[in-house]
């Protein structure tokens, strides 16, 4: 219990000197954001296609989600640590001192983790999300309403992150969401016309 | 050995820990009893701070260790109060 305590402790410290929760929230926004639209779109290819495998729609939904959760991870591996690697040598150097070890250094490698780890998981998750429907719908032989439920759960989690950024904005969630579904709306309809016209 | 009863260091430290945090954590130090940070010089990257600390049995090295674990150097030992009370230094002709 206590070095739970004490974790918790260094996390939130580590998370004012690095800033953690500003980025790690920036990101998840971002990369969910991103993750439901690439799901639109495979999801409205298999619809515009007439797949009506539930096995199909899952398998290339699945691993489009761990394509981009290890495109997130990566990609946030590899430019957090540059960045960060950069900011600490420069005051390491205007230090005259090796900061590695210091509780700055240490806050800097677990912002790199912590942001990599949500960079990773983002698009992963709210792609999985959207996919629910279709782990039920197995043992229904038209799919039609599992792709409905699908977009629609895509709309309301794109809803959701429009709230989101609306309550750290301060803004008006309400506009943010709107804002965030028509960009859902906007995949759906786009997708849906190329389907028609191919 | 005698007992350290006061300090005054001239740091240099990165913007970030601030004072408060690095007042905080040197103020938690078993055998210190207060802490005064002041920051004399700002630059882009890195401020000069001047840190005293009193206490009853202040250890050096407790302290420069946590300065250095907060990303700071100790550039100077300005002062040093040793023994068993708090004496200023004595006011002299040449002064």
């Amino acid at each position: 219990m206590r070095s739970l305590l004490e974790a918790v402790s260094y996390l939130r410290e580590y998370d004012k000197l690095a800033n953690i929760s500003e980025i790690a929230r920036r990101y998840f926004a971002m990369n969910a954001f991103d993750g439901v639209l690439t799901i639109i779109g495979v999801l409205m290819g298999n619809l515009v296609a007439g797949v009506n495998s539930a096995q199909i729609v899952l398998s290339t939904g699945l691993t489009t989600s761990i394509a981009m959760g290890i495109s997130g991870l990566w990609g946030a591996y590899l430019t957090e640590s540059a960045e960060r690697k950069r900011d600490l040598d420069e005051v390491s150097r205007v230090m005259l001192t090796d900061l590695t070890d210091t509780r700055i250094g240490r806050a800097s490698r677990a912002a790199i983790f912590i942001v990599a780890i949500v960079d990773g998981f983002s698009p992963f998750m709210a792609a999985l999300v959207v996919l629910l429907p279709f782990f039920l719908a197995g043992n229904f032989e038209d799919l039609t309403w599992a792709y409905y439920t699908s977009l629609g759960l895509a709309l309301f989690t794109l809803f959701s992150l429009g709230l989101f950024l609306g309550h750290i904005s301060r803004g008006r969630m309400i506009v943010y969401g709107i804002k965030t579904v028509l960009a859902g709306v906007v995949s759906i309809v786009i997708s849906f016309f190329l389907g028609v016209s191919g | 050995m005698a007992k350290i009863r006061r300090l005054v260091l001239d740091t240099l430290k990165p913007h970030e820990p601030n004072i408060i945090d690095l007042a905080n954590v040197l103020s938690e130090l078993t055998g210190v009893s207060a802490v005064n940070i002041s920051i004399y010089e700002l630059d882009r990257k890195v401020e000069n701070a001047k840190i005293t600390i009193e206490g009853e049995d202040i250890s050096f090295e407790q302290v420069s260790h946590l300065i250095e674990d907060m990303g700071g150097t100790i550039h100077s030992i300005d002062e040093v109060v040793a023994g068993k009370m708090i004496i200023d230094d004595a006011a002299t002709l040449q002064d």
